[in-house]
């Protein structure tokens, strides 16, 4: 895995998206920390003029630029689009024929990527996170660091998109190409707390009854640890137990891979009745509670039968969508 | 090499069925089969881009799925250069002298000049034929001893041809290489392997040396008085017919067919050149549809 060339095949072809991370992770941490200071230097201002009204910097403040916000829902973009790159466009183009020709095992290929990856994201988080860490602590604003815990603004983010990276890098593992790589890292990313949402909504529209969401529930979830820091020991723990978990899983998968089905919805077939019956049954959920939502929230019977036209409808689609998926066989060839 | 019992099945369906050969290096060989015989599949199991569903692959006794380093030994170059195309030529060269212990850059540049081909910051900016050479180029560079070439020549001009020909056969000269080409071209091959594969069905039909080949079959034309009788139309492949003349090839070592067509005493009874088309259609002929 530490091959100087598959460092160098990995660099030239997610090029462009490894300076748009490092883009990302600058304005998120260190240009956001000097924005964050003037803010909060102007606030005070304003709240010198106005009597008996202090101004403190609160925890959310500091939270914002190290681990919250929307900067890092487009770094998790970003993070699955560097995974894609690596896997699914190899397979989409003929690069996988090319690197699977190379005198280097499967494993030093797969790990090879994931290693460069984590690399990018290990060294961007650190560099930028102890910019922005310096640019507040030597502010007149140095003690707001003290109101959140290293694991909420460094441990958790870190340890987040690391998990999050080897997750997007697994379903590449056994996506046939990008666009299903893409979707299903997204479907599977919310999986647990999608499952439980559409779950909710049925019980909710036929029984009135609503559960709550059980914290493993949110745990499952792998896109809960990019957007999410709650400085439990749990943000440390699980990312690290998962990152493990996915990385073992997707070096076997990889290793066993059939590329003759590059371009296809799944490498391994075996799991296409499993993908189709399971995307079916949440797109024919997610119509029912679509279309119930619409109905009056006080009409019973007509939120029931509202739900069950929705589900009936979104079948069709899912039925439709899934012939196609079967089918599909995306392949870019270039000009010769 | 040797390949070893290889099968493999693409959805549910055999591409390759007990392919059994081995190669030594110092020569050309040819695989020819009709469209969907199962030639790229071959070449692609060959070099460990697809996992066999049976046989392995062997260079100096070690497999190339179980030891993928000994595939510096081998280099595949497809009939697209699509992996390359944001590539300069330095960057290239750089890659592959990272991979290629045995990359030979000197060579490399002199072949580069040899051949007027530029360097360039794209090389998805190179011509078809150029692309064509440059793949060439590189993987005569590389060191490797077998080199396995999907199409070489398909869709290049007159001239790049000759020029690919002509490093073809300098190189297996010059060196202990070995090229296995995938091709249609059949007079290019003709001209320039030493033994044929022919791939029937996923199966290999018969591997010859090229003079071996010809010296088991004969291309004559026959005329008769009338039309060509029933019982000899089963001993021999119909080329082509018109009218009372016909085009055939028999077997060259069967007393019986020679015999027969004697008896029927035709007007012209005459030896033509033999061709490796016309091996290629008797044998792998069948159908007429292409597959």
């Amino acid at each position: 895995m530490f091959h100087k060339a598959l460092w160098y095949q990995n660099y030239k072809q997610t090029r462009m998206i490894i300076w748009i991370i490092l883009t990302l992770f600058i304005i998120h941490m260190p240009f956001q920390s000097v924005l964050s200071l003037e803010t909060w230097k102007e606030r005070e201002e304003q709240a010198n003029q106005a009597e008996g009204y202090v101004y403190e910097v609160q925890k959310w403040d500091v939270l914002q630029i190290f681990s919250q916000g929307t900067l890092p829902v487009f770094l998790s973009f970003s993070i699955i689009a560097l995974a894609c790159l690596l896997i699914g466009l190899e397979r989409n183009t003929r690069r996988n024929d090319f690197t699977f020709s190379l005198p280097f095992s499967r494993k030093d290929l797969f790990l090879a990527k994931w290693l460069y990856g984590i690399s990018a994201i290990f060294f961007f988080h650190v560099i930028n996170f102890f910019t922005a860490f310096f640019i507040i602590y030597q502010s007149d604003y140095s003690t707001a660091l003290y109101l959140v815990s290293w694991i909420e603004i460094f441990w958790g983010p870190l340890l987040g998109f690391i998990m999050f990276f080897t997750f997007a890098l697994l379903i590449g593992t056994f996506t046939g190409e990008m666009i299903s790589q893409v979707g299903l890292t997204f479907l599977l990313g919310f999986l647990p707390q999608g499952v439980f949402a559409l779950i909710q909504s049925f019980t909710e529209v036929h029984f009135r009854y609503i559960f709550s969401l059980p914290d493993w529930i949110n745990y499952l979830t792998p896109f809960h640890y990019v957007f999410n820091q709650s400085g439990e020991i749990q943000s440390v723990v699980l990312p690290l137990i998962f990152t493990g978990l996915f990385l073992w899983l997707s070096t076997y998968l990889y290793e066993k891979n059939k590329i003759e089905h590059n371009g296809e919805f799944l490498i391994f077939k075996v799991l296409n009745p499993v993908f189709l019956t399971g995307i079916t049954i949440g797109i024919s959920l997610a119509g029912g509670m679509i279309v119930s939502a619409l109905a009056p929230w006080s009409a019973d019977a007509l939120r029931v039968i509202a739900y069950w036209i929705g589900f009936t409808t979104f079948l069709l689609f899912a039925l439709l969508i899934g012939r196609r998926i079967v089918t599909m066989n995306i392949q870019f060839y270039g000009k010769p | 090499m040797k390949i070893s019992r290889v099968s493999k099945t693409i959805h549910g369906k055999y591409i390759l069925s007990d392919i059994n050969f081995s190669i030594e290096t110092g020569s050309i060989i040819g695989v020819i089969g009709r469209n969907g015989a199962g030639k790229t599949t071959l070449l692609r199991t060959m070099t460990g881009i697809l996992d066999p569903t049976k046989g392995d692959v062997t260079i100096d006794g070690y497999s190339i799925f179980k030891k993928p380093q000994i595939k510096e030994q081998v280099i595949f170059v497809p009939d697209s250069s699509e992996a390359f195309k944001n590539y300069s030529t330095k960057e290239i060269l750089t890659l592959y002298k990272n991979i290629y212990p045995k990359f030979d850059e000197e060579y490399f540049y002199g072949l580069m000049e040899r051949f007027s081909l530029p360097s360039v910051k794209k090389t998805g900016a190179y011509s078809k034929g150029m692309k064509a050479l440059f793949s060439l180029i590189i993987a005569f560079s590389t060191g490797a001893r077998y080199i396995l070439l999907d199409e070489p020549t398909d869709g290049l001009d007159v001239i790049v041809k000759k020029q690919v020909l002509q490093i073809l056969i300098e190189e297996v000269a010059a060196k202990d290489v070995s090229i296995i080409i995938s091709s249609h071209r059949l007079d290019e091959l003709e001209f320039m392997a030493n033994k044929i594969i022919m791939i029937k069905d996923g199966k290999v039909d018969s591997l010859y040396e090229i003079e071996e080949m010809k010296e088991m079959y004969k291309k004559v034309q026959l005329v008769f008085k009338e039309t060509m009788p029933q019982n000899l139309k089963k001993e021999v492949t119909i080329l082509d017919q018109t009218g009372r003349v016909y085009t055939v090839i028999m077997d060259r070592n069967d007393p019986k067919i020679q015999h027969m067509i004697e008896e029927t005493e035709p007007l012209l009874f005459e030896e033509l050149p033999l061709l490796l088309e016309d091996i290629f259609v008797a044998k792998l002929g069948g159908v007429s549809h292409v597959s």
